[in-house]
């Protein structure tokens, strides 16, 4: 068979590093024998040979292309037995694929960010791509919810967000333990009128569908165009090329048409938010 | 335009396949029962060779984006160029859809594209019609007028051939001594012929009051909420698939990995959105957790989402579907539904 280049190729890949963020999350860091180059919101497609392959976020810097972090839940068969995998072992990543955040439209505005559970790994990424040039940005406030405190990832590098400059990061768990000392409540309790410029004010928002849904009303109510409402939807993208046709939204393929998307876009097809 | 018509006898036409079948694997249609099945050219089985007749009961994109195909790893299928023959034109309606999917975009499927380079396509005319045929409502007609590299036209004892490309024209002139020009009363038979069996259809189409692709136009985002209709026109549905795997223009895949012994492979196979976890994601969330869902979005994709993103209705009227059902779920009382908004419950035996 003469063929052009197969999309379905993936690129071979080291395991680096494993670290553990709660008992069901993880965050790996990836070494592709050559290098992937993306944009902070675009997934990847990872491998595991004789298995199967599932859709993922980086969570790291994209200036760094040699080296990714996915921050990955166990939650079905392909993501369970890349938690049973080693440092050393050898894995596939094929991609970019879909729509990133389209950050240098942000420069001069107020960034309004809201991550629930699992949902802060993307928007790891997109922190790391503002704070290349924290500056631009006139302000960027974190929001972060998460069922327990024993839930949240990231644990010792959110303080040192702080620090990147004109950046506030503030946490909320579902339900309080004796060793948690801040808000208790869904994230929607810290979605609170951040005195912005809601002509210009973006407002981006990652998690279980749920909490996507009632953050996203939360900011419409708040005054947030809808057209500066950045979403992340998780639907199933499988061939990442709009192929497939698994992660159909409407009119759009969530792979290539997102998986970021602006509100406006998506609020009037019909279930978005299941 | 007459020019480019000429005609050849049955025997010198299978004699043509003999030939062809050196450097091709020939597929041609054959009569069994009521039905026509896709096989291999084999001249011992001539008597069952039927090119006339209605659309066979495998689609064309067996053979543009076969049922299971493998897209990673060691061993792929050998690259012998491939002759359709007796392809009827709701399968040819179906290219701009499947070439729309496979072709275009940021990314090009290498394997479709390969299969549809070597893929010569010999298509025919209706001979006749079925009652679930209704081209005509999904602006077809029973006879091709492009996409083929060669239609062939059937009348007694003979057939016209067309050639609709280079590729076509290169095959007559290979065989030219096969080949004579078709006569002005030849074409005059094909005609009347075509005109017959449009007329049969006609009759079906308006006996049965199905709706046409414009007529059908923003009916689905009108229904959408109409639960009743859905759950009704689902509460026979099996789940079984038939509907999307018989379909011309189903394109929905599945990729997994295959396993034997030592090999691994990723493998493609087509996929049917009525199946329960076809949209599910990673944890189990199902956007469409109940069955009348998932039928709602086989129209949905059909009747909406392909009219808006590239002008076109996904259906060619091609019947199969109505045919496959095991359920007796008819698309057309689907859509008759969907345009009136009124609709007889299905009986439940």
């Amino acid at each position: 068979m003469i063929m052009h280049k197969n999309p379905y190729e993936y690129i071979d890949t080291e395991v680096l590093k494993i670290s553990r963020e709660t008992a069901n999350i993880k965050t790996f860091v990836l070494r592709p024998v050559a290098p992937i180059p993306f944009r902070a919101g675009q997934f990847m497609d990872i491998s595991i040979p004789g298995v199967g392959e599932a859709p993922f976020t980086p969570s790291s810097n994209h200036n760094i292309s040699d080296k990714l972090d996915f921050t990955i839940m166990s939650a079905g068969r392909v993501t369970k037995l890349l938690h049973a995998l080693s440092v050393g072992d050898m894995i596939g990543l094929r991609g970019p694929y879909g729509t990133a955040y389209p950050i240098d439209g942000w420069k001069g505005k107020e960034i309004f960010i809201v991550g629930g559970g699992v949902g802060l790994a993307p928007l790891r990424a997109l922190l790391y791509a503002l704070f290349n040039n924290v500056k631009d940005y006139k302000s960027i406030l974190v929001k972060y919810g998460s069922r327990t405190s024993k839930d949240i990832i990231y644990k010792n590098e959110i303080e040192s967000w702080k620090k990147a400059g004109n950046v506030d990061v503030e946490i909320t768990v579902d339900v309080g333990d004796e060793t948690w000392k801040g808000n208790v409540g869904i994230v929607t309790t810290i979605v609170k009128n951040p005195g912005f410029d809601m002509n210009t004010a973006v407002g981006v928002v990652c998690g279980p569908p749920i909490m996507m849904k009632f953050v996203t009303f939360k900011l419409f109510d708040l005054g947030f165009k809808p057209n500066n409402i950045y979403l992340s939807m998780e639907k199933n993208m499988s061939c990442g090329i709009g192929k497939c046709g698994h992660c159909r939204i409407g009119p759009y393929y969530a792979c290539k048409d997102g998986p970021v998307f602006t509100y406006d876009k998506l609020k009037d097809l019909p279930n978005i938010w299941e | 335009m007459q020019k480019s018509v000429y005609s050849i006898t049955k025997n010198d036409l299978f004699d043509l396949f003999s030939r062809l079948a050196r450097d091709n694997r020939i597929f041609v249609p054959y009569e069994y029962k009521d039905r026509f099945l896709f096989g291999e050219f084999d001249p011992v089985k001539e008597a069952a060779i039927q090119l006339g007749g209605i659309r066979q009961t495998q689609p064309l994109k067996s053979f543009l984006n076969p049922a299971r195909e493998k897209i990673l790893g060691e061993g792929s299928d050998g690259s012998k160029p491939v002759i359709v023959a007796g392809v009827k034109q709701c399968d040819l309606s179906s290219l701009v859809l499947q070439d729309f999917v496979f072709l275009k975009g940021d990314e090009e499927d290498p394997f479709y594209a390969f299969h549809r380079k070597n893929t010569t396509i010999i298509s025919s005319d209706c001979t006749f019609a079925k009652e679930t045929c209704f081209c005509m409502a999904m602006a077809g007609r029973p006879y091709p007028s492009k996409e083929f590299d060669i239609n062939l036209s059937q009348l007694d004892g003979f057939f016209l051939a067309e050639i609709g490309t280079d590729k076509g024209l290169a095959i007559i002139k290979d065989y030219k001594t096969f080949f004579k020009n078709a006569r002005e009363r030849e074409l005059n038979e094909r005609d009347r012929i075509r005109e017959n069996v449009s007329l049969q259809i006609s009759n079906f189409i308006e006996k049965r009051n199905t709706p046409d692709a414009a007529g059908i136009k923003g009916s689905v985002k009108r229904q959408y909420d109409n639960l009743a209709m859905w759950q009704d026109f689902a509460s026979t549905c099996v789940e079984c698939g038939a509907c999307n795997l018989v379909c011309p223009t189903c394109h929905c895949f599945l990729l997994f990995d295959g396993r034997s012994k030592q090999k691994t492979g990723r493998l493609r196979e087509w996929d049917a959105c009525l199946y329960k976890t076809f949209a599910v994601v990673a944890g189990g969330a199902n956007p469409r957790k109940h069955l009348y869902e998932r039928l709602r979005n086989r129209f949905d994709k059909k009747f909406a989402f392909f009219p808006e993103v590239l002008g076109y209705t996904a259906c060619t009227g091609c019947g199969r579907c109505i045919e496959a059902c095991p359920g007796d779920i008819d698309l057309r009382e689907v859509l008759k539904a969907l345009v009136s908004g009124s609709w007889n419950k299905p009986p439940h035996d």
